[in-house]
């Protein structure tokens, strides 16, 4: 039953993420419990076990679906890689969330406030549309190269933590960024949908409260039995 | 004592260990590659009884039930379509072989992942074997599921954390495919019938404990009395 809550609330943070731009869908994986003898009234060998747990099978990184903004400051990544950003506590991070702002200091940042790395300076006075930002990740400022906006990834995409505000910080397990593959495009003046799945969302949240519900059956037998057990003497 | 007693309170033990490992299927319902277990029954050694003045042989009779095997059913359980390119499925017999610290292992479960040296492991970290148990680089975040190996198993025991030990004998005829996961062998409409059929038998030696009790207090207090 606790396994099962676990998935439900993964499931809930899916859905209420349905439409965050770049969210990528949480994915629960179960595993069965330690196996051994069973009690007296069974020969050797009998092994009963002890149920299941949750395991943490990472995101499904799967590309969602390009939405046209036209806005010139919202870039949408095509295929694997992040956006390397630092977030405003000085971590380094990777973003697949492309809405980006410039601050009043003209600096290029993210919706939360994180920077893009390496930072990119617009000078003063360049109006939004003049902005153009390349497939490669180059952005331009009334035709002048300011900076690129740098295109990573990492060995392990499952060992990324998520670090909440749509980023997501390396660890040991998922390997230090390296240089995402040269198929991974920008796209300028469209934001990546949520690839939650509402469908498969829905089917795995009465797959889940089913489980749920069939694991307290058992509870309730289990009781059954032993009130009967407890009556043997009346 | 009358063996009675004994004989009924053994079925009821019996029914609560097989109570138990229906409990534990139910509670894996939803665990990928999961195989459900079967308990088997067996009554003790039955004894003759025989007329205590003429010596003539009544009958057998006997002398309760135990759990004598649990069987665990490795039939393939339907495929789920799940699009991630790291969640792999066996349809057919067989196993994949996982390197773990205690040894390999063995497992139905697909649901993989690649480690920060690119390797391809299972949920819980462990590399994942080709059919020449060496570990399996992924390319691009994929893997061919054609180099995942496919073992044959004698004697698979179950051992938790979806793993499996046994001694390999070979290839396995069934082939890896990816994008999928296979469903968990438990069968809930099943465990809930056996459970009930569980505990009925369970209720039914709880009566026959009572009823013995009831004759043996007819035997302590009333015979002999009186009025």
């Amino acid at each position: 039953m606790a396994a099962q809550q676990q998935r439900l609330d993964a499931v809930a943070n899916d859905l209420a993420n349905a439409n965050t731009t770049g969210y990528k869908h949480q994915r629960v994986g179960f595993r069965d419990l330690v196996y051994d003898q069973t009690g007296r009234s069974s020969a050797q060998g009998v092994r009963t076990g002890s149920g299941a747990a949750a395991v943490d099978a990472g995101r499904s990184f799967a590309q969602g679906s390009l939405q046209r903004t036209d806005r010139p400051l919202d870039v949408a990544l095509q295929g694997e890689g992040f956006l390397r950003i630092r977030l405003p506590d000085g971590r380094d991070a990777l973003t697949r969330d492309g809405g980006l702002h410039i601050d009043g200091a003209g600096n290029l940042t993210t919706s939360t406030g994180s920077f893009v790395q390496p930072a990119i300076k617009v000078p003063a006075g360049t109006a939004e549309d003049e902005i153009a930002i390349g497939a490669d990740g180059t952005v331009t400022a009334a035709g002048r190269r300011i900076g690129r906006l740098e295109i990573v990834t990492v060995r392990s995409q499952a060992g990324l933590q998520s670090a909440g505000d749509n980023a997501f910080v390396t660890t040991a397990t998922s390997g230090p960024a390296i240089a995402a593959p040269r198929a991974t495009v920008l796209t300028q003046g469209a934001l990546e949908a949520s690839n939650t799945d509402m469908a498969d969302a829905m089917v795995e949240m009465i797959e889940s409260q089913r489980s749920y519900q069939l694991a307290s059956k058992a509870i309730t037998m289990a009781d059954e039995m032993m009130g009967i057990a407890n009556q043997v003497k009346r | 004592m009358d063996r009675g007693l004994y004989i009924a309170a053994s079925g009821m033990l019996a029914e609560m260990a097989r109570q138990d490992l229906l409990a534990n299927d139910l509670a894996n319902a939803s665990t990928a590659g999961y195989k459900s277990d079967r308990a088997t029954q067996r009554s003790f050694a039955e004894v003759l009884l025989t007329n205590t003045q003429t010596g003539a042989v009544v009958g057998p009779v006997g002398t309760g039930a135990a759990i004598t095997r649990q069987a665990t059913d490795l039939s393939s359980a339907p495929i789920k379509e799940t699009g991630e390119p790291l969640d792999f499925a066996i349809t057919g017999d067989g196993f994949f072989a996982v390197q773990t610290a205690q040894g390999t292992r063995y497992t139905r479960n697909g649901q993989f992942a690649v480690d920060a040296q690119g390797r391809l492991v299972s949920n819980a970290g462990d590399p994942v074997l080709d059919a020449n148990g060496r570990t399996i680089t992924a390319t691009n975040g994929t893997v061919d599921p054609r180099r995942i190996g496919v073992v044959a198993l004698t004697n698979p025991v179950k051992q938790g954390d979806s793993l499996v030990t046994g001694t390999p004998a070979g290839a396995a005829n069934g082939t890896v495919r990816s994008g999928a996961l296979e469903g968990s062998g438990a069968d809930p409409a099943r465990s809930m019938v056996d459970m009930i059929d569980s505990m009925r038998a369970f209720e039914a030696g709880q009566k026959v404990i009572q009823a013995i009790d009831e004759t043996l207090g007819k035997a302590a207090t009333q015979v002999g009395s009186t009025s």
